[in-house]
């Protein structure tokens, strides 16, 4: 079946099964792997990409179910230069990233959150990041960062 | 992965196009985040599907003076924001914020939630039967309406011939609240919730319902409870006394996170925390 | 002390790349035209292959090689060669690997493995070490006698594949004393996964005849000998890179799926990905081990402790693996902490017919360091000590002996434990929000070490004053190799650490190196640059003497300048200096080596060792406070403290970093990572849904003192830092859910459902008659 998608700007066709997971599109087709694939099961978030800008996680949707939706990866959140996002600038200079396979999905679920969220605090933060498990830093400084990026007084 | 597959995926744009391709072997797609783990669950997913969004009303939610209709492809995220400014519907609400994570709500659908024969601890289900809501089915031979328990009941028989349109929970002057308990601070599927709906008239009960998930493969009233609740001043001490009395009530299924015994043993001190939730009215 | 140049918090270089999703790990590189690996597993715990037929498989579409244990002849192991790669006639656990399959694509790769004909003949298993250890058991390894023994000295019986004792002093003596008081207690810990978040995957092509693998991995050259071992090749034929890793914590230090990447690729003479799912990565994980322990005391009239005995069984799995290498820890943390008149340590790696265990940061020094806490709190329960005055007065000092008869330096666990009180002084109680839960507090000490061993170093000094590093080094993610490395050579050279290019990991371009893990990294390869640095610095000032007619011994390196050092401004700068040395001498570099220095231990007194003493203690102090839910068993955690000795804290920001990440960790096996074996032998919780760790709201803030000055012979006197912030918490949570319920906590992990047990008194006490 032939799945036509608009990723990052460009719409492009597919040959391909429309129950594929949007991941492996992503990652295999595409050759966009900011996007990882570490459960396949929605506990991880770290294959969040944007649906119309909403955090979804890429691995249980099935491309075929994309429809017109724009898809949005952490490729295409900035453009080729410097990270803009104030959160990316935060977690990079606050040392917070260590192996960093979950940070792009860090970023995809965090950023629209704290977008909508300008006064959040520190445990909303934390309740926001239920679907994204990070196994090395601990998360704390994931927090604070996100607050940096928020302007909040620390 | 495989050859482009032509007409793996159907697109339903009504009732009768959804229930005709399910006779021919389809299987409903709702938000896929309970089929797309087929893989994990060691099945594979394959046959044919048949997505249920086209069908007219499926994602709309709608509130009358007497009853809210939610069409069972409203995902949990759209639940929840729709039931804001609705007294009565805490339990529902609670249910639907609190349920997987941000990114899983955004996708699953109150009808996948329910109609996924497997999954024991769906959040949504205890809260719908202690709000008395019904599901609104329609199959071969017409639509058929039943209260949600019974429905989850019946569902392994009644699925996949039928197809859940919407579910309907009457608004009243009952208060509900949702206790649910992961072993983490939240992520996890509960393994035991309990919501609770009650009528206070005079400074008493009047009426109670209870909603029991994931405690037994599925989700159920707990009469006994209910029973006891009414008549009293509902105070959470002695709601959660009484829970304690009637834990012979169940028969506890056993799984790889936690053993029957535990799951009827905490359901006390859920009791506990949804009547005191109730009281504060934060819930709602 | 004046601040050496190298400490700094200098920020990582890779964050960028990975915030933006541009870092390409091991599984990011499977490009289209790749063919795809996939493996077939045993499904049975024991038995005999009667049959396997995989010509099927090779008529399936797509399938360009199948091999099996007739392409990989060779064994490897640590200690004892006793695992081949795939099985050949015996199957020894659930999952084990007995055919490999490259496809074109991944679909058709696994739909050939359906094809197989596979026929086992079931054999009893013994799937716990109780059952192991009985006797008329089931032997694990029939022909365990005939194995390749590759470190000596080791005990080997039957199903236990490696003991390791320790007897110093006269332990029975003590424990007959009148006045001896004598505490017993057993404990038993279940696995823990890893759970790093990139896969173990692996990329192998044939390159100008030889293998070349590209692979997640914390210690290429292992990868580079045992895939030379079991496919009985030189290890000149295999080249191993390895590109940014995503996590590791141990479980990469053994080669796996990497010489099944490399057959397939021998096979097809194409490059080949072989990349574990989710499910594989943690059914055949190799987990740190599940372990039951028993430890007995005598306590002298003055509260002193006279001896301690104490056996560890430590569940190796199939195969030995790390376990085998581990016994030696116990020794050393057992015998840690506490200065001990005697002690008679005795370890035990044991064969079940379960998937093999390996290395987890910290390894058996987590639950070990568990057992003895809490054995400690039980001494002074039973004795009526106050735990932390206890601790005072038995903790080790300077000049107390080791388990093995070391001799430690230094004050440093005393003076920490003080440094603790004073850090809970500075941020308060959080007693108070235990509500009407139940509260609980403890402060436990632990004693590790860094792993030092061999690494290796060059340095380039380029004409345009940068520098880049050559190591087989490798960025797990704990941020030497982007901080600690470049800020250390940096400082050496007199240059800002952007200056220093690092290159990773690649056996052809280093020197051999131990590995990423143990926390020694900053140190070995620290070391090692540094002794680099000193044959640069040397070649550069007999360059820089020439040209500044002035003696090399005259010169300092400063900010990019090699200048004379009585006379400031007198100098050159350093590109100008690096142009003559290229001119008249060569291009500057520098190869420095380093490996452990070999503390002494006292003669006799360990046996089947492979370390007889820690060059590199560290010491760390937890201190936590929980409240417990009496009717849901739910453990909160609700503050941490911790004092850790870092011997000098070159980037304070990064340890930080580490400290937090590592203590999360811990409260994962502290309170919610459990694993259990089934029947059949595989463990239950294989994906994220059963297998819990920590999310952001179950982890709590750490508030850190950096004890600095501790004696290490590492760089500028670093310790590693990385790994040990694991070691106490379980420790720590147990003793103080311990004190929270009055009850004896026994086992980890507690979670709800264990401690709801515990205080609703469900199970009998744990006896361990086994142990
Ligand atoms: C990480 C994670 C955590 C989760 N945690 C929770 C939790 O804590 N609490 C909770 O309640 N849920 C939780 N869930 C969600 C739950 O497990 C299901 O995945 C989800 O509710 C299914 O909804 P869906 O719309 O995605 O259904 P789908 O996957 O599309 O379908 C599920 C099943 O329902 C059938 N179906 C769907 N719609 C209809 C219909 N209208 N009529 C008939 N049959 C239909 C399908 O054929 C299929 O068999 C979690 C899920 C994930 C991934
Ligand atoms: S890979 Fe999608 S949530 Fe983990
Ligand atoms: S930084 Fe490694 S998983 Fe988050």
């Amino acid at each position: 079946m032939t799945v036509t998608l608009r990723i990052n700007g460009d719409l492009r066709s597919f040959a391909t099964d429309p129950m594929r997971p949007l991941l492996d599109l992503l990652r295999e087709d595409c050759l966009l792997t900011g996007a990882k694939s570490v459960c396949r099961e929605g506990f991880c978030g770290a294959c969040t990409v944007h649906l119309d800008g909403a955090p979804v996680p890429s691995c249980l949707v099935p491309v075929g179910l994309v429809g017109d939706r724009e898809v949005t990866t952490i490729e295409g959140l900035g453009l080729a230069g410097e990270a803009s996002d104030p959160l990316q600038q935060a977690f990079i200079a606050e040392d917070v990233v260590q192996c960093g396979m979950c940070f792009p999905g860090m970023v995809m679920s965090l950023g629209p959150f704290i977008a909508a969220h300008p006064g959040a605090s520190a445990e909303e933060i934390r309740q926001a990041m239920t679907g994204n498990l990070c196994r090395c830093t601990g998360y704390e400084r994931i927090v604070e960062a996100a607050l940096t990026a928020l302007g909040a007084p620390r | 992965m495989g050859a482009p597959s032509e007409g793996r995926l159907i697109r339903a744009e009504s009732v009768e196009a959804a229930l005709a391709a399910s006779a021919s072997g389809a299987r409903f797609l709702a938000g896929g985040t309970w089929l797309m783990r087929a893989p994990v669950r060691g099945e594979r997913l394959s046959g044919c599907f048949v997505t249920l969004s086209g069908i007219e009303g499926m994602a709309r939610v709608e509130a009358g003076p007497d009853r809210v209709e939610i069409g069972a492809g409203v995902t949990h995220e759209a639940l929840a924001a729709a039931l804001s400014g609705l007294s009565g519907l805490g339990a529902l609400r609670a249910a639907a914020r609190g349920a997987a994570n941000p990114g899983v709500r955004r996708l699953a659908t109150i009808g996948g939630n329910l109609c996924a024969v497997d999954f024991a601890a769906s959040d949504l289900a205890p809260a719908l039967i202690a709000l008395g809501a019904e599901a609104a089915c329609e199959t071969a031979d017409g639509p058929l309406r039943l209260p949600v328990e019974e429905f989850l009941a019946r569902r392994a028989a009644l699925l996949p011939g039928a197809l859940l349109r919407s579910v309907s929970v009457p608004l009243g002057p009952a208060r509900s609240a949702h206790a649910r308990l992961p072993l983490r601070k939240a992520g996890d599927y509960p393994v035991a919730i309990l919501s609770l709906a009650a009528v206070i008239e005079g400074g008493a009960v009047k009426a109670a319902r209870v909603g029991v998930g994931s405690v037994e493969p599925v989700a159920r009233r707990w009469p006994g409870l209910e029973a006891a609740l009414a008549g009293a001043p509902l105070d959470p001490d002695s709601a959660a006394e009484a829970a304690r009395a009637r834990l012979g009530d169940f028969a506890p299924r056993d799984g790889v996170e936690a053993e029957g015994w535990y799951r009827i043993e905490v359901l006390p001190a859920l009791v506990r925390r949804a009547a005191a939730a109730l009281l504060a009215g934060d819930a709602g | 002390m004046t601040r050496p140049a190298a400490v700094m918090d200098l920020p990582r270089r890779d964050a960028a790349d990975k915030v933006r999703g541009r870092t390409l790990y091991t599984t990011d590189r499977v490009r289209p035209g790749v063919l795809h690996g996939a493996i077939l597993r045993a499904t049975v715990p024991a038995g005999v292959i009667r049959k396997l037929d995989v010509a099927p498989a090779r008529a399936m579409p797509g399938v360009r090689a199948v091999a099996t244990a007739a392409d990989a002849p060779g064994m490897h192991g640590i200690g004892v060669a006793d695992h081949p790669l795939f099985a050949s006639d015996r199957v020894r656990y659930n999952g084990e690997p007995l055919v490999a399959v490259a496809a074109d694509t991944e679909a058709q790769a696994r739909a050939a493995l359906e094809a197989i004909l596979v026929e086992i003949e079931l054999l009893p298993a013994v799937l716990t070490m109780e059952a192991a250890l009985a006797p008329g058991a089931p032997i694990v390894h029939e022909g365990w006698k005939d194995y390749e023994t590759l470190f000596e000295g080791g005990e080997r019986e039957g199903n236990i594949a490696w003991v390791a004792r320790v007897e110093r002093g006269a332990v029975d003596a003590a424990f007959a004393r009148p006045d001896a008081r004598i505490v017993e207690s057993v404990f038993r810990v279940g696995r823990q996964n890893q759970a790093p978040f990139e896969p173990r995957s692996a990329l192998a092509e044939i390159r100008d005849g030889r293998v070349e693998i590209e692979c997640s991995s914390q210690v290429p050259w292992t990868v580079r000998s045992v895939t030379a071992r079991v496919l009985a090749i030189p290890e000149s034929q295999v080249r191993v890179t390895v590109p940014p890793v995503g996590g590791g914590f141990g479980l990469k230090f053994d080669a796996t799926i990497e010489p099944v990447a490399a057959v397939l690729a021998r096979l097809t003479g194409r490059a080949v990905a072989v990349v574990n799912n989710r499910q594989e990565e943690m059914a055949t994980c190799l987990c740190r081990e599940n372990a039951d322990i028993r430890i007995r005391s005598a306590i002298g009239p003055e509260g002193e402790i006279l001896a301690r005995e104490a056996t560890v069984l430590m569940d190796a799995g199939a195969y030995g693996g790390e376990q085998v290498f581990l016994t030696t820890m116990t020794a050393h943390t057992l015998g840690g902490n506490y200065r001990l008149g005697a002690a008679r340590l005795v370890t035990k790696a044991v064969y079940t017919n379960t998937p093999p265990n390996g290395a987890f940061r910290a390894c058996n020094g987590v639950y070990n360091t568990f057992a003895l806490e809490r054995h400690t709190d039980e001494i002074c329960a039973a004795l009526g000590y106050e735990r932390m005055e206890f601790r005072r007065r038995n903790v080790l000092g300077d000049g107390d002996l080791g388990a093995t008869g070391q001799v430690f330096e230094g004050d440093v666990l005393g003076p920490m434990l003080a440094r603790a009180e004073a850090l809970r002084e500075r941020t308060g109680s959080a007693k108070a929000k235990a509500g009407n839960r139940l509260y609980g507090r403890a402060v436990t000490v632990g004693t590790w070490f860094v792993f030092v061993g061999p690494s290796t170093s060059t340095v380039n000094l380029h004409a345009d004053g940068s520098a880049s590093v050559v190591t087989t080094g490798v960025e797990i993610g704990s941020g030497t190799m982007v901080q600690a490395l470049p800020q250390i050579v940096a400082a050496e050279l007199g240059l800002s650490p952007e200056k220093v290019a690092v290159r990773q990991a690649d056996t052809d371009a280093g020197g051999l190196d131990m590995g990423v893990g143990g926390g020694r990294t900053t140190v070995s390869l620290g070391a090692a640059s540094m002794a680099a640095c000193a044959e640069v610095r040397r070649k550069l000032f007999d360059a820089a003497a020439e040209l500044l007619q002035a003696r090399p011994e005259e010169l300092v390196l400063r900010e990019g300048r090699v200048e004379v050092a009585a006379r400031p401004g007198a100098g050159a700068p350093l590109t100008e200096v690096v142009a003559h040395a290229q001119a008249r001498t060569g291009p500057v570099s520098g190869s420095g080596g380093f490996t452990r220095p070999g503390v002494p231990a006292m003669p006799g007194c360990a046996a089947g060792h492979f370390i007889d003493a820690i060059d590199i203690p560290v010491f760390c102090v937890h201190d936590a406070e929980v409240a417990v839910d009496p009717e849901t068993g739910h453990v909160e955690v609700l503050s941490y403290n911790v004092v850790q000795d870092v011997g000098r804290a070159l980037n304070p920001r990064a340890i930080r970093g580490q400290v937090q990440g590592g203590v999360v960790q811990g409260l994962g096996y502290a309170l919610h990572e459990e694993i259990t074996i089934d029947e059949e032998g595989r463990m239950r919780q294989v994906n994220f849904e059963s297998y819990r760790i920590p999310l952001a709201g179950d982890a709590v803030p750490v508030a850190l003192d950096l004890y600095e000055g501790a004696p290490s012979i590492g760089p500028l006197g670093a310790k590693g830092a990385g790994e040990v912030p694991i070691l106490n918490v379980g420790a720590a949570i147990a003793c103080a859910v311990a004190d929270a319920t009055g009850r004896k906590v026994s086992q980890l992990p507690l979670t709800p459902p264990r401690v709801l047990g515990l205080l609703r008194g469900r199970d009998p006490e744990l006896r361990l008659d086994h142990v």
